[in-house]
């Protein structure tokens, strides 16, 4: 013993193991993390992946038995795809663009003036998240029912906004009030006029947020099922809703598989920006946090 | 000098401005309040009141009359569908805070590389839609699934799906319900300062202790907000339910949607609204107060 507490490469060695012992410790909780959440969380929308190439796929392979993408031109060619993607993409254009006009403007307004209630106002945004949505969905639907909106275009897109209220309002109201004043007021003193200001110094600061709140709403709104089914139908049938329908009576695997697959892609891309959000706290002003 | 200018200058600019600003303001701010009234406030009350006054059925006077509600709790299957959509809400809950606590704390103190991998696997499912999820999970955890087909290659047989069952709803729901829960755990944990933690280690206090005593007190506005709007969100929903639960018993969400669309039982569904109004009613306004004092306090 005495010996080897002698050896001058012992120590060394030890702290050495030591060290290592305590990376693998720390790294393996990371790599157990990974390996659950991968299963859970990667697993169900990797599965999908695959039966949207797979020709034939029999359990108890876990890949597909035959891989292929026969079943694509089958599902591509569908007469209800056909018709409820222009009509998704066209009502989550609208939507976001007359979300944006009617809401940035105020939350310009709920962080810049100063006006009797506006706390109160702007807290008053959280309602949309206050009430149980299928609740709220249902007793909108019955609004529309007498006003004729049930089955229309104008009720989708109108209970399609309520979605996006709380968060094309918050999001933008905390990026405009993080603006720093004072480069505005430089701005101003050198003679800039207000026009120009806004959008050569406000405007570059708060496009990030501005743009994530766009996106967000593009996205939420183009996957929006629940209030398209309740006020939609039987005339609007979106890509969402036409995969309640899919689910519901799916014989072909595959069908669904690939229409998922092609409705996720534009999560997918957003999915690529998301960090950027994280980092801004944007997501969490879109909960009122 | 320059600072000196703006300085003076500030004051002076608002002082003009006053007078006016505040009609601009609500110039600006009306359409959206408009639109939230009209389509939140208005339905909400109208749920309210077209389920309070009932038609006499000779006479046709309608008069304030319970009998709506009372029709509600006699019936069997539906008081059975609100005690289910109770207990779906509740252990789904519980499990999001004894799932959504370990990830915030590990997201939290981590300082592997590895953290930030675990972030974005966390964050994955806010970028999953609620029909893709239920139609993935259908894939993966039904009979003959990939789940299945996974654990057949471990050796297991006589795995039973969860879905068209409670539990598979229940796991849905958490699956959906993650990133959220996680993300706002994080962002409560990340305002306690790692100098608070640090003094509690040296006087002895173990992690238990240190997350009981000091980060669940500091973050506590974080798990309150948590709480609500997971109680809020699954309470009132749909998609998932709908598609992966049980037929019997229903999620209000499903009830009323069965109730309004099938039945043609307008008065119906806004009863089983209003039910589930009130009964987040209470969880609605600890949210928003919550919120406003955060708010408050940060200001």
């Amino acid at each position: 013993m005495a010996v080897v507490s002698h050896s001058p490469s012992m120590p060394v060695k030890s702290s050495v193991f030591k060290a290592l012992t305590k990376t693998v410790r720390r790294e393996g909780l990371s790599v157990v993390l990974i390996v659950a959440l991968f299963t859970i969380i990667i697993g169900p929308m990797l599965t999908v992946v695959l039966w949207a190439f797979a020709d034939v796929w029999r359990y108890p392979s876990l890949v597909p038995t035959q891989w292929g993408t026969s079943f694509w031109a089958e599902t591509l060619a569908r007469a209800d795809l056909a018709m409820a993607f222009p009509l998704s993409v066209g009502l989550a254009v609208t939507v976001t663009l007359l979300s944006a006009v009617i809401c940035l403007p105020a939350s310009y307004a709920f962080a810049r003036m100063n006006f009797p209630g506006r706390q109160g106002l702007l807290l008053s945004f959280l309602a949309t998240n206050a009430f149980p949505r299928f609740g709220l969905y249902v007793s909108i639907a019955v609004v529309f029912y007498r006003l004729n909106l049930i089955g229309t275009i104008p009720g989708v897109i109108l209970i399609q906004i309520v979605n996006t209220l709380l968060l094309m309002i918050w999001i933008p109201t905390s990026a405009f009030q993080g603006v720093d004043r004072s480069l505005e007021e430089a701005a101003l003193d050198v003679g800039a006029s207000r026009v120009r200001v806004f959008l050569q110094v406000t405007l570059p600061l708060v496009l990030p947020s501005l743009s994530a709140a766009v996106l967000l709403t593009f996205v939420s709104t183009f996957y929006e099922a629940q209030g398209a089914l309740i006020v939609g139908l039987p005339n609007v049938t979106t890509m969402a809703v036409l995969m309640y329908s899919i689910i519901n009576s799916q014989i072909i695997v595959q069908y669904g598989a690939i229409i998922s697959f092609i409705l996720w892609l534009p999560s997918l891309i957003l999915l690529t920006f998301a960090q950027r959000f994280v980092r801004g706290n944007a997501i969490s002003a879109g909960f009122g946090v | 000098m320059p600072m000196a200018i703006t300085s003076t200058t500030i004051p002076m600019r608002r002082a003009k401005k006053r007078d006016w600003s505040w009609l601009a303001g609500y110039a600006l701010i009306a359409l959206p309040v408009l639109i939230m009234v009209a389509l939140i406030f208005y339905p909400a009350v109208l749920a309210l009141i077209d389920t309070l006054f009932v038609p006499d059925a000779t006479t046709g006077v309608t008069a304030l009359s319970l009998s709506n509600y009372q029709a509600f709790f006699k019936d069997r299957i539906l008081v059975a569908n609100l005690l289910f959509t109770f207990q779906v809400t509740l252990t789904a809950v519980a499990l999001l805070f004894v799932i959504g606590y370990p990830l915030a704390l590990y997201l939290r103190f981590s300082k592997s590389r590895l953290a930030s991998v675990v972030q974005v696997l966390t964050l994955f499912p806010l970028f999953v839609p609620g029909v893709i999820l239920a139609f993935a999970l259908i894939q993966f955890l039904g009979s003959h699934g990939m789940l299945d087909s996974l654990l057949h290659a471990f050796g297991f047989t006589g795995f039973r799906t969860p879905y068209l069952q409670p539990q598979g709803v229940i796991i849905a729901l958490v699956w959906e319900s993650i990133p959220f829960t996680v993300l706002v755990l994080t962002a409560g944990l990340r305002q306690v300062e790692d100098a608070v933690v640090e003094s509690a280690r040296d006087v002895g206090a173990n992690s238990w202790q240190i997350f009981m005593r000091i980060l669940l007190p500091l973050s506590l506005r974080s798990a309150v907000i948590v709480f609500c709007l997971n109680v809020i969100g699954i309470f009132g929903a749909f998609t998932i339910p709908y598609l992966l639960g049980p037929a019997q018993p229903m999620m209000m969400g499903v009830s009323m949607q069965q109730t309004f669309n099938n039945y043609q039982d307008r008065v119906g569904a806004l009863t089983q609204a209003v039910i589930t109004f009130l009964f987040c009613a209470v969880v609605g306004l600890l949210y928003v107060r919550t919120v406003t004092r955060g708010r408050k306090e940060r200001a």
